[in-house]
């Protein structure tokens, strides 16, 4: 740890960059203040200026609408959770899987194969979705979870971020495996996965955060409210011509939860880094 | 051995898969509920689905729960979509993919017309019992498509002016059965209130001045191009635009649009005297729990751009256009269903603002149900009139999507003075224009 | 080791890539073939009409002002890619030092990445409201009698778009410099220090170099991303006012969602897929000079 790089020293120094810091990150989480204390106001309040950051008279009445009652978040939440989780897990898996195929061994068509992929990323979903859902519904599996899990499962952003990280672990590590007789196989799940952990957290994180928000897959694709994410939930408080500001911003802030468990977790992994491997020393 | 490692990775991943779906017990019974209700059906009950824009609560459920009593073999489930483009596409989606929709609502004539062009609408004139134009009255006939019902036109939709009595009275200017723009820019001059606002409008029926022009004196001119350059749509532009910038009684569009302003909350807590709304006001009226106020609503007509009275078409007529679907395998039971709704079935909707049109129901009731406890805050005489009273011929709003977006984006432009009057009526006319070129059936 | 066996873990390449190779295949090969034969027709959504009609749309959007439009917008709106990657990599470095309460700041700088877009937006639209946002408070407060109207007017709507786009990408990007901050080894860090270097040259001269494949990374997939997002302006100014932040993602989804054009939406978005491919290709030539493996 004495090595660990200084660009900053001595306790006033951090002190300071500390304050400033905070300061900032006063301005990143507005949005998120202004999310809680809109949960606890009356209608009225949501557009008064200025900006009331700490409501007068909160109330817990739109937290409680959210969880009674027949449109209940309990069951969008537990179809939230096993989608985005699902789907976080296949697509670390299978990210890494290809990332490394594509950094670390050179195999005929590597470099046009991953112009392919690249190319395919940049695909505006919006006009995937008639052909997918022709697709899915001949599959039979439109209108159910998998219709989100199958295609969330693969995610050419993390095979390219991974490939990236894959890249800049020196080659001598592996080389010398190699030689001792190590197969691909081997050095993947035993030396280089457990040097990319910083990397899959990432991405878990990440790719988590796009489950957990997608709105628009899951609104074309399923139709059975008993199958809703919380993201289409959150729909149930746009009104006729009104939206119920406090409702919804009640239920997002209940969904913004998982969100930080996982980045709380993840964000050990992150940091962990090359420090814990000794494999550089 | 290597192998087996990556094998591993699988069944781990599968497994997990598995206990994950397993434990969320909502998808999967979700599906099995499906199941169930087809075998049911074929043992005797009927379930049918109806997708509709008005949230649950705020009548839909009501209406089911009180048919689903007494209807024990035919079940009725509601479904919600959000009445905008993307609830609207779900819909579609549904429809075309032939889930479970049997009957649907329709909130604009351009979306029953799509609907009706691909074959999801079932023609109504095979059902003989039911005479529409004689229940719903002539106003039924802006529903027609090619000549055929292919729904039924279920509410009395209303669109007015609502007006703050109490600011009203104390400025001496009397409630206006019938009245001019020139007039309303006026009564937003003496209703205004320092830096406050005289005359605000919701979004929804914005245009509808120019609308209700254009309604009678044609979209297009006769020879076939677009009519955007009319003197009345000039007129509007330029006196909206006046009250903007010079008079400051109403919200300049720009700010309006960007801050999502609040317009009902507005006008209910006595901030903006003067409102451009529809009937759906009442639901947010009635609620003085999150809407307290202390001033009495009066309703005026909207007024009109065109000097001569008897030129005059104001939005309204009928709405909510309920279709059965063509696919749908239990047409008869929805129809059974949709006259029922139609004919009184539908009364607690009217707290949320709708008035069932048909003449066989009990329309005392339902303004009754509509007002609650709070009748002695509206002014119920003006609030007649333009419910029922006002016999100015109605229209319905049938301008496709593409030309009220063209039309917006360059009138936004215009109360923004990002182009001058000249150059937003060209640019209108030029892209209608183009429309209509690459559009040609309308 | 035989060459033979060599040879074996060489074509291991196509297993590596092989599940991942078949999702790519089925969500997205194939869709997109499909929709590029959209391109040709004059599909409609709902409508079971469909004709052929060759290169209509490609004509139709090569004289269609709001594609130019749009595509003068989607330019504007690219400028905060390289502003929050900057960003992003400044507040990596600095999280990565011994400051107090890490933790909590990392989180924190994560937040607009996993706040919902609604409540976003709606902040955004307050802060930035004209008459009595906050901003414009605050400008005033200064000396500024004229403050920008920011979201509401044509003039000023791509630039705000733009600043709600950098805080949005920041926390993200330096959540995954932060990821890479972590491969950079403390002994050369040590050894330069040892050797004189001040923390700026630092900063410059190894930090940055050996960050160089992520921070383009960020280039390529903030490009892609931001060239494919509409959420936010949806949420905002559904590409108001008047047509001022119309950028082409959105223009391609209000076609397909709006009017229900596929076969014109496809058009467009088969521009937007060229434009990004050049778009890539160029950084991808150009990374040679500054990515260091």
């Amino acid at each position: 740890m004495e090595l660990k790089k200084r660009l900053v020293t001595g306790t006033p120094g951090r002190l300071l960059v500390t304050l400033i810091m905070l300061a900032l990150a006063i301005v990143m989480i507005m949005p998120f203040i202004w999310m809680i204390s809109t949960s606890l106001k009356t209608p009225t309040e949501v557009f008064k200026y200025p900006i009331e950051w700490i409501p007068a008279h909160p109330t817990w009445e739109h937290h409680l609408k959210v969880w009674s009652g027949p449109k209940s978040f309990g069951t969008y939440y537990l179809n939230s959770l096993k989608i985005a989780f699902i789907g976080m897990i296949g697509a670390t898996f299978l990210s890494a899987f290809a990332a490394y195929g594509f950094a670390r061994i050179e195999f005929k068509g590597r470099n046009a194969l991953f112009m392919l992929y690249l190319s395919m990323m940049m695909i505006p979903p919006q006009v995937l979705f008639v052909p997918k859902f022709i697709m899915f519904e001949w599959a039979g599996i439109y209108n159910t979870h998998w219709s989100l899990i199958l295609p969330g499962m693969f995610t050419i952003f993390g095979v390219f971020m991974l490939r990236q990280f894959f890249l800049s672990i020196p080659h001598e590590i592996s080389e010398s495996a190699f030689i001792d007789g190590a197969g691909h196989f081997r050095i993947f799940f035993r030396l280089i996965l457990p040097l990319a952990k910083p990397a899959l957290a990432t991405l878990a994180i990440i790719d988590f955060s796009w489950q957990w928000n997608d709105y628009e897959n899951a609104l074309v694709f399923l139709i059975d409210e008993r199958l809703y994410t919380i993201p289409l939930g959150l729909q149930n408080f746009i009104l006729e011509n009104t939206v119920d500001y406090n409702g919804m911003m009640a239920a997002a802030s209940a969904g913004i939860i998982p969100m930080i468990i996982v980045f709380a977790i993840g964000q050990r992994y992150i940091i962990q880094g090359l420090t814990n491997s000794a494999v550089k020393g | 051995m290597r192998k087996k490692g990556w094998l591993a990775g699988f069944v781990t991943l599968a497994l997990i898969a598995g206990v994950m779906s397993g434990c969320s017990g909502g998808g999967s019974k979700g599906e099995a509920g499906g199941a169930d209700a087809k075998a049911a059906s074929s043992s005797g009950t009927v379930k049918l689905k109806m997708w509709g824009g008005v949230p649950p609560e705020a009548g839909p459920q009501e209406v089911m729960d009180a048919w689903n009593k007494d209807h024990p073999d035919v079940q009725v489930e509601y479904v919600r979509y959000v009445n905008d483009d993307e609830g609207n596409l779900k819909l579609d989606t549904a429809i075309m993919t032939g889930q479970d929709v049997d009957l649907f609502v329709n909130y604009s004539a351009s979306q029953a017309t799509k609907r009706v062009t691909s074959g999801a609408a079932a023609d109504l004139s095979s059902f003989t019992d039911y005479n529409i134009d004689e229940k719903m009255g002539p106003e039924a006939e802006g529903w027609k498509i090619d000549g055929k019902y292919y729904g039924v036109p279920t509410t009395k939709s209303s669109f007015f002016v609502a007006l703050n009595k109490d600011a009203l009275d104390a400025a001496n200017l009397p409630v206006p059965k019938d009245w001019t723009w020139e007039e309303m820019m006026e009564y937003a001059k003496k209703l205004k209130k320092g830096d406050g606002y005289g005359f605000i409008q919701n979004t929804e029926p914005y245009v509808d001045p120019i609308d209700s022009v254009l309604a009678k004196e044609g979209y297009t001119k006769a020879d076939g191009t677009s009519n955007l350059d009319h003197p009345l749509v000039r007129k509007w532009l330029e006196s909206l635009n006046r009250m903007m910038k010079d008079d400051q009684t109403t919200p300049p569009l720009g700010e309006q649009l960007t801050s999502k302003m609040p317009v009902e909350q507005m006008f209910l807590s006595g901030e903006v005297p003067m409102l451009n709304i529809g009937a759906w006001l009442l639901r947010s009226s009635n609620n003085f729990t999150d809407y307290p106020r202390d001033f009495k609503i009066a309703f005026a007509p909207v007024p009109r751009l065109e000097e001569d009275a008897a030129n005059y078409v104001t939005r309204g007529g009928l709405g909510d256009y309920i279709s059965i679907n063509a696919k749908s395998k239990h047409q008869k039971e929805a129809w059974e269903f949709l006259k029922w709704y139609a004919d009184g079935g539908m009364a607690p909707m009217a707290a949320g603002g709708r008035l069932p049109a048909s003449k066989d129901s009990d329309q005392d009731a339902a303004l009754k149900s509509m007002l609650g406890d709070k009748g002695d805050t509206y002014d119920q005489e003006s609030l007649m009139y333009v419910m029922f009273d006002n016999k100015t011929p109605t229209f319905v709003r049938t301008v496709p999507q593409e030309v009220m977006d063209l039309r917006s984006q360059e009138y936004e432009k215009y109360f923004l003075g990002a182009q001058d009057l000249n150059t937003t009526v060209s640019e209108m006319v030029k892209r209608h224009n183009e429309y209509l070129k690459s559009n040609p059936q309308k | 080791m035989n060459n033979h066996w060599m040879r074996r873990q060489r074509r291991l390449g196509y297993v590596f890539i092989g599940p991942s190779m078949l999702g790519v295949l089925l969500f997205f090969l194939i869709p997109a073939a499909y929709s590029l034969g959209l391109v040709f027709t004059d599909y409609k959504f709902m409508n079971p009409k469909v004709g052929f009609v060759g290169f209509d749309n490609i004509i139709r959007m090569l004289h269609d002002k709001l594609f130019y439009l749009s595509l003068k917008n989607t330019v504007l709106f690219l400028v905060a890619v390289p502003v929050s990657i900057a960003l992003g990599f400044v507040v990596a470095v600095i999280l990565n030092q011994r400051i107090y309460l890490k933790k909590l700041l990392r989180a924190l700088y994560f937040m607009p990445y996993i706040t919902s877009g609604v409540a976003v937006a709606f902040v955004w639209m307050l802060l930035f409201q004209p008459k009595q946002g906050p901003i414009n408070g605050f400008l005033r407060g200064i000396g500024i009698d004229h403050p920008p109207g920011w979201l509401s007017t044509t003039t000023t709507s791509m630039f705000a778009i733009d600043i709600i786009w950098v805080w949005f990408l920041m926390g993200y990007n330096m959540i995954i410099y932060l990821a890479a901050l972590q491969e950079v080894s403390p002994e050369l860090l040590e050894a330069a220090k040892i050797d004189g270097a001040r923390p700026g040259q630092l900063l410059r001269k190894i930090i940055w170099p050996l960050v160089s494949p992520t921070t383009f990374l960020l280039l390529v997939t903030g490009m892609i991303m931001t060239i494919k997002t509409f959420g936010i302006i949806q949420a905002t100014t559904q590409g108001g006012p008047g047509n001022s932040t119309t950028i082409l993602s959105l223009y391609v989804y209000q076609n397909a969602f709006r009017y229900y054009d596929m076969g014109y939406a496809a058009t467009i978005s088969w521009a937007l897929f060229i434009i990004i491919l050049i778009i890539t290709a160029i950084q991808w030539i150009g990374q040679k000079r500054w990515v260091h493996y």
